[in-house]
C-alpha cells in the first residue's frame, strides 16, 4: 500500500513538471506568471501547467500545445492555463484555459479529438467548449 | 467542421458557421452580426502572433526495412524544408510497420524506421533534442489490415513538426 502512494505522488510530480507548450512568437512585453513570479519570455521557452501569459499594451505572444492545439494572444492580454493534460499515444487528454482579459485566436489540435468538452476555455461570463475548429475569443470591459 | 458551444449557465449558444459570431454579457449571450472587417481589425494582433501551424508528413520505407521508398526520399526534402522554416520546432517521428511477422520484430522495426528517420535529420543538421521518437509496430496501422496482410502504406513513419 505504501508503495502504491508513492507511486502516485511520483507520477503527478512528473505530470505536473513537464512542458505542455512552447513558445514560438513574441512581440513587445510579455511575462510568464509562475509560482507567484513574474518571468520574461523568449521564443523555444517551456509552458507549464497554471502558468500565465500576461501581455502588456504592445504585447503578443504566439504558442503551441504538445497536442498540437495553437494559440495566440493580443495585447493587454491575460489567459491563464489552468489544466492540460494529455497523452499522445491515444489523444486523450483535456484542456482548461481562464480567458480573463484580452484577446486570443485559437486552431484546435489532437486533444479535440479525445471527447466531447475534452476543450473548454473560461471566460467572465460563460464557458466555451471546443470541437476541432478555428475561433477567436475577446474578453473586454467590467466584469 | 467544428463548432463552439458558449455555455452562461443559462443558456447554450452553438456557433457553427464560419465568422459565426457570439456576445455573452454578465446574464446573456446571444450570436450576434460581426463583420469579417471587423473581426480582422479586433483579432489583428492577436492573428499576427500565430505561429507556423503544425504539419504531419507520412514517409514510406521499403519492406521489412528502414529504408525510405525513392518518393519518400523527395517528400524527406519537403520535410527538412519545413522545419528549416521555422523559427523554433519540435518534432515527432512515430513508426509503423504492416502486420507481416510477430509482434517482437514490428516493434523493433518501427523504432528502427522512426530512429533512421531522427538520425537522418540530424545529419542534416537538425537539433536532435527537439526529435522525440517512438515506434507502435504493428498494433497501430496506418490502413486497418487483418494479420499477416502486407500493406505498403503501413510501413511508414509520421512525421510532425511544430
Amino acid at each position: 500500500m505504501a508503495f502504491l502512494l508513492i507511486a502516485a505522488a511520483a507520477l503527478s510530480q512528473a505530470a505536473a513538471s513537464a512542458p505542455i507548450a512552447q513558445v514560438k512568437t513574441v512581440t513587445g512585453q510579455v511575462v510568464i506568471e509562475r509560482s507567484a513570479q513574474r518571468l520574461p519570455v523568449k521564443i523555444g521557452d517551456p509552458l507549464f501547467e497554471k502558468d500565465v501569459v500576461v501581455t502588456g499594451p504592445d504585447g503578443a505572444i504566439g504558442i503551441t500545445f504538445i497536442d498540437n492545439t495553437v494559440f495566440s494572444t493580443g495585447p493587454n492580454s491575460q489567459l491563464a492555463l489552468d489544466e492540460f493534460q494529455f497523452d499522445s499515444n491515444n489523444f486523450r487528454g483535456s484542456m482548461l484555459a481562464d480567458m480573463r482579459q484580452g484577446t486570443l485566436a485559437v486552431v484546435s489540435g489532437d486533444i479535440t479529438r479525445s471527447a466531447p468538452g475534452a476543450m473548454k476555455i473560461k471566460t467572465p461570463t460563460a464557458v466555451l467548449g471546443v470541437r476541432g475548429t478555428t475561433f477567436a475569443v475577446q474578453v473586454y470591459g467590467d466584469h | 467542421m467544428g463548432a463552439i458551444t458558449i455555455d452562461d449557465g443559462k443558456t447554450v449558444t452553438t456557433l457553427d458557421q464560419s465568422y459565426a459570431a457570439a456576445e455573452s454579457r454578465a446574464g446573456s449571450s446571444q450570436p450576434v452580426e460581426e463583420s469579417r472587417g471587423n473581426i480582422s481589425v479586433i483579432f489583428r494582433r492577436a492573428i499576427a502572433a500565430q505561429p507556423i501551424l503544425p504539419h504531419h508528413f507520412r514517409l514510406y520505407f521499403i519492406l521489412g526495412s528502414d529504408e525510405l521508398t525513392p518518393e519518400s526520399m523527395t517528400l524527406y526534402r519537403s520535410v527538412f524544408d519545413d522545419i528549416k522554416g521555422r523559427p523554433i520546432y519540435q518534432i515527432e517521428v512515430i513508426g509503423h510497420t504492416d502486420t507481416l511477422g510477430d509482434l517482437r520484430r514490428n516493434q523493433g522495426l518501427s523504432i528502427a524506421r522512426a530512429a533512421a528517420v531522427r538520425d537522418r535529420l540530424v545529419r542534416d543538421g537538425v537539433d536532435r533534442d527537439a526529435i522525440s521518437i517512438a515506434g507502435r509496430g504493428k498494433l497501430d496501422p496506418i490502413v486497418p489490415t487483418g494479420d499477416n496482410v502486407a500493406e505498403p502504406r503501413n510501413r511508414c513513419v509520421v512525421v510532425t513538426v511544430r
